[in-house]
């Protein structure tokens, strides 16, 4: 984006430049921009109410499940794949959670990297299926869309799990009780420590999104994700294995899919088998809107956290203002097309250029000086 | 041009010939059934992944077994598309099964294929929703608007000095959304301090309800009473307010009354719920029917089934009454 103000020089009068490189300094925020919007609609309707500690505890940590989704939803977007099957794969985590919990009674610490494993499974079928049998991502994950949701079913035979699971005193038994801390809400991590102590499905995500973000700034495997989005060709001829950096970022999604499997049962404190489904289009959205784009190569985790911010807040803030739920389908709607449009420099400079041409036309003399 | 035209004839008259096939192999088998012989009945159902349908799957095959002479066919799983139940009842006609039960998932798109049923006079018995067509043998179900009546007049009970109520709704175009919505607002009128403050809909689901009650509480509302059309979302609601250290001061009323771990009749018993109301699967009724029609019994053409309370007091009873786990 620096590129695009030294060109102007070339092409434009100088006291252009200026104006240009305030266009693009607006076009690196822009991205924050529906968040900033989103936030200043809250505070300014709903003040004290929506910047409340338990209100934003809340809002993010209805979202953390599939926040975390949304940030191995990216990895593999970055790739120009796509991974329909996560709501499935956290469905079915979420099932295996609580039935480890009731049935096995397996402490947290043991149910946590036993989901993870069972997400990093399915993904690694997501990602063999696409890379060695050469099947599309879409059509590859559609299937297992299908048939991850299938096993949850049979698992657990269309009846949901409850994980408050009281033991012979009517109370709850230990393991169940510290299962909670998964994300039932009411149930926080380091209470006395920290004030009120930390919700864990909030720490969660916050924690995958630093995480990832440094993943993929930091490391060359990050730098690989990039280049096979970017253009896969041309990666594979500088040496990327291209297929096993597939097969990572699948695996990935589906190892965070599984991590998200126990926060999604705490929260409901159940796991229902339909548990999950059509989080795959939260996930795509969040991501989208933080600026990935499908065709691959483009976005960030960062970019990722802010659109499922703005995902989550915004309904937040129409729930808090009443707004009816016919009414709220249709903003949420309008508001992916804006904050889609923000993330588009090209589009944002676009329109400038167009607005100065007629100001240009309009008044000679004033050409410009606007900025 | 012509090659292509006899191509496609010969593919129409393959594919004519194929379920033509099916269904005259298949006659011997299925379709000797008749007085004194056995019987064969299908079951469709409009979406085996709700937990009170997955109830019902369960009731009806344990009652149908109680009948030597009668097999239930697995049950055929429409998914909630209407399209694929119409094919399924279509596909069973074919088979001439010598009974047909059938939960409609809506009621329009499934009346002509009840029709063809009754056209080849395989008697039909029809589920909780109703198709437009006198053309079956029974309608068996409940009564939606009665138990959001019940579930207000429980509200009634428990706020005898009035209060603010909230409601959470199943998905807004349900029917039974629709009727339990109605017959809640109309027996909480009965006491003019009684004001329904919020609504929304939660779409049956408990994450949405934990999500909108928490909304709610972080706005101020003050909320004497939780009314919600399912277990699910009452216990989500409960969540909720048991976050925000409210679950004391507010009652929760559900409807649905599953008799699972997970379900509105233990969490009564554990008094996180103040009642809930036991919707009838009509599994018990509906295999009683089938019975009577396979061996030319009179059958009532409508019965519509009681809305049976579920408080602390019976809770436990009803918990054992209706647990059909063992027999899973």
């Amino acid at each position: 984006m620096t590129g695009d103000a030294t060109t102007a020089t070339a092409e434009g009068p100088t006291r252009l430049v200026g104006w240009r490189r305030a266009v693009s300094l607006l076009g690196s925020l822009q991205g924050y921009i529906g968040l900033v919007l989103v936030l200043a609609f809250g505070i300014v309707t709903r003040g004290g109410t929506f910047l409340s500690q338990s209100n934003l505890t809340n809002a993010v940590g209805a979202f953390a499940s599939r926040g975390i989704l949304a940030v191995g939803e990216t990895l593999v977007i970055l790739t120009a794949g796509i991974d329909l099957s996560v709501g499935s794969m956290l469905g079915l985590a979420s099932m295996v959670s609580a039935m480890l919990l009731v049935n096995q009674n397996l402490p947290p610490w043991v149910i946590l990297p036993a989901c993870m494993l069972c997400g990093a499974v399915m993904g690694l079928a997501n990602g063999i299926g696409t890379t060695w049998l050469r099947i599309q991502p879409f059509v590859m994950t559609l299937a297992t869309l299908s048939v991850f949701r299938g096993i949850d079913r049979q698992l657990s035979d269309n009846v949901s799990v409850g994980t408050q699971v009281a033991g012979a005193d009517g109370k709850l038994t230990g393991n169940a009780d510290s299962f909670q801390l998964f994300g039932t809400p009411g149930h926080n991590l380091f209470t006395g420590v920290v004030g009120a102590g930390v919700y864990y499905p909030v720490l969660a995500f916050v924690v995958v999104c630093v995480v990832g973000q440094l993943a993929l700034s930091q490391t060359r495997f990050g730098r690989h994700v990039y280049a096979v989005g970017g253009n896969e060709a041309a990666a594979r001829l500088s040496g990327v294995n291209t297929d096993r950096v597939k097969i990572a970022v699948f695996t990935l999604c589906g190892l965070l899919a599984g991590f998200a499997g126990p926060i999604d049962a705490a929260y409901s404190a159940s796991a229902d088998p339909l548990a999950g489904t059509s989080y795959e289009l939260d996930a795509i959205a969040a991501a989208v809107i933080g600026g990935a784009s499908l065709a691959g190569g483009r976005g960030s985790i960062v970019g990722t956290f802010v659109g499922a911010l703005i995902l989550t807040l915004l309904d937040n803030v129409l729930g808090l203002n009443a707004v009816s739920d016919n009414l709220q389908l249709i903003i949420k709607g309008c508001i992916v097309v804006v904050a889609v449009v923000l993330q588009r420099p090209d589009l944002l400079r676009g329109a400038a250029d167009f607005v100065r041409r007629v100001a240009r036309r309009g008044a000679p003399a004033s050409t410009g000086r606007s900025s | 041009m012509r090659l292509r035209t006899l191509a496609s004839l010969a593919a129409l008259v393959l594919a004519g010939a194929v379920p033509a096939g099916c269904a005259s192999t298949a006659s011997p088998t299925t379709g000797g059934g008749g007085s004194g012989g056995h019987f064969v009945v299908a079951y469709s159902q409009s979406n085996n992944a709700e937990p009170y349908r997955a109830q019902l799957n369960i009731q009806l095959q344990y009652f149908m077994k109680k009948y030597k002479d009668v097999t239930l066919l697995p049950i055929a799983d429409a998914k909630q598309s209407s399209a694929t139940q119409v094919s399924q009842v279509q596909q069973f006609v074919q088979r001439k099964v010598n009974a047909l039960i059938v939960s409609p998932n809506e009621p329009a798109p499934l009346t002509a294929a009840v029709k063809q049923a009754c056209q080849a006079k395989i008697p039909v018995v029809i589920l909780d929703r109703s198709v437009n067509t006198d053309c079956y043998s029974a309608f068996i179900g409940g009564d939606n608007y009665v138990a959001g009546k019940k579930a207000g007049e429980l509200a009634v009970k428990l706020l005898p000095n009035g209060g603010t109520v909230g409601e959470l709704q199943g998905i807004l175009s349900d029917q039974p959304q629709i009727d339990r919505d109605r017959g809640f607002r109309d027996a909480v009128k009965a006491n003019p301090k009684i004001r329904i403050s919020v609504h929304r809909e939660a779409k049956w689901l408990k994450d949405d309800a934990t999500r909108i009650t928490g909304q709610w509480l972080a706005q101020g509302q003050h909320l004497d009473l939780v009314y919600a059309q399912n277990d699910p979302m009452a216990l989500g609601a409960y969540l909720a307010a048991s976050s925000a250290g409210k679950e004391k001061s507010m009652k929760f009323i559900g409807t649905d009354g599953l008799a699972i771990p997970d379900g509105g009749i233990r969490a009564v018993q554990q008094g996180q719920l103040a009642g809930t109301f036991i919707y009838p699967t009509c599994a018990k009724q509906a295999a009683e029917t089938v019975n009577a029609l396979l061996h030319h019994r009179k059958v009532a053409k409508k019965t519509t089934l009681d809305i049976v309370a579920v408080t602390p007091d019976n809770a436990a009873q009803m918990y054992r009454d209706n647990d059909f786990s063992k027999f899973r």
